[in-house]
Parts: structure tokens; C-alpha cells; sequence
């Protein structure tokens, strides 16, 4: 069991910008909507929205920090959360089109049958000798399917 | 019912050995050996050797 005591000597192991985050917000008290301050907010009288305290740019820095010290759990949920990211990057891209493979399909194969073209011509002179060998097709057997 | 008569000659396919799917169609007597000759594909700028293509149901 963590003691405070446990808690202050890890916040005395964290650089400074993470201590003042969690001076700001101490673990478990920003979890909700409205106090996150990593999500935006709508404001309740003037139904105004307001964008979140953190930018998504600093939240990631924040993410990547407090990952490298092993305390990315004590921060309030955010879409940079490795856990977040890890699961959206398994689902895929959510958009119909970018599921699709890259480029038309004869810019795809493009490569595979320019080497089976240049594999046919190198092999051309030697078909071609076998062939009047064969009496120009008189004794061949390989017809192409 | 009379039996559908076949006919004299049958369209054949050449295609390039140049696997470039360039082809040449050409019309033999059903009962000759299959075609074979030297013609030029434009895909690969060459003159290749045409064999002619089985014939069957699923060609």
C-alpha cells in the first residue's frame, strides 16, 4: 500500500513541468468532462465552447514526459494516452477510402510484371531457338493456357 | 432436332511470349496444328514468338 509519504518521494523523482501539472491537477481529481483539462468545454451559460487548457501538441509532450517516468496512469484521460493510441492504431483509419490500398492496381502490379516482362525477354532468344529446333512448331508441346 | 454443324475454321488466339497480354487473333482450319510465328509486340519493341492459346471452356 502507497503511502503519502511514497507519493512525495516520487514527485521529488519528476521534472518540473510534470510537478507543476500535478500541483495544478493532483491525480484522480481532473478524471471527469469537465475538469479535464486536456478536453474542451462548453461553457454553462453562455453554451459557449472553449478549447481545452492543454493544446493537443502540449498534451502529447506532457503524455511522452510523464511515460518516460513510468506516471502516465496519474494523468487525466486523453486521445495521447499510449493505451489510446495503441487501440486506434489497431482499429485503423476510420475513413472508407484510406482502408484502400495505395494507388491504382496497375500501379501496384506495375513492378511484378515489368520483372516478368524482363524475365520473358531474357529467355526470348533461347524460346526462339528451341522453337526452330521444334520444326517452327511442328513438334511443340507448351501451348500457353 | 439436327446436331449444331461446326464450323470449318475456328478463331485462334496468338499471345506474345513476352508476357506483355499483347495478342493477334487469327483464323486456321479447326483441323490444323496449332499456330506459331515471329511477330513484332509494340509493348516490348521486339520481334517475339506468338504460341497460340488453348482453346477450352475456361480460357
Amino acid at each position: 500500500m502507497a503511502t503519502s509519504a511514497d507519493f512525495i518521494r516520487l514527485a521529488q523523482t519528476l521534472p518540473p513541468r510534470l510537478t507543476r501539472f500535478f500541483a495544478r491537477y493532483p491525480p484522480n481529481t481532473a478524471n471527469d468532462v469537465v475538469k479535464n483539462p486536456f478536453k474542451p468545454t462548453i461553457h454553462p451559460v453562455t453554451k459557449k465552447w472553449h478549447n481545452p487548457v492543454y493544446s493537443l501538441r502540449r498534451q502529447r509532450e506532457l503524455v511522452v514526459l510523464a511515460r518516460d517516468y513510468g506516471v502516465e496512469d496519474l494523468l487525466p484521460p486523453t486521445v495521447k494516452k499510449t493505451a489510446v493510441r495503441e487501440k486506434r492504431a489497431l482499429e485503423g483509419p476510420k475513413m472508407k477510402k484510406m482502408r484502400l490500398p495505395k494507388g491504382k492496381e496497375w500501379e501496384r502490379t506495375l513492378k511484378g510484371r515489368l520483372e516478368m516482362r524482363e524475365k520473358a525477354m531474357r529467355g526470348m532468344p533461347n524460346l526462339i531457338e528451341r522453337w526452330r529446333k521444334a520444326g517452327h512448331g511442328r513438334g511443340w508441346t507448351e501451348w500457353p493456357r | 432436332m439436327a446436331k449444331k454443324v461446326k464450323s470449318r475454321t475456328v478463331v485462334v488466339r496468338l499471345i506474345s511470349m513476352a508476357m506483355t497480354g499483347y495478342f493477334k487473333s487469327l483464323v486456321r482450319p479447326r483441323t490444323h496444328k496449332p499456330l506459331s510465328m515471329i511477330k513484332y509486340d509494340p509493348v516490348v519493341k521486339r520481334r517475339v514468338l506468338f504460341l497460340e492459346q488453348k482453346r477450352g471452356r475456361n480460357r
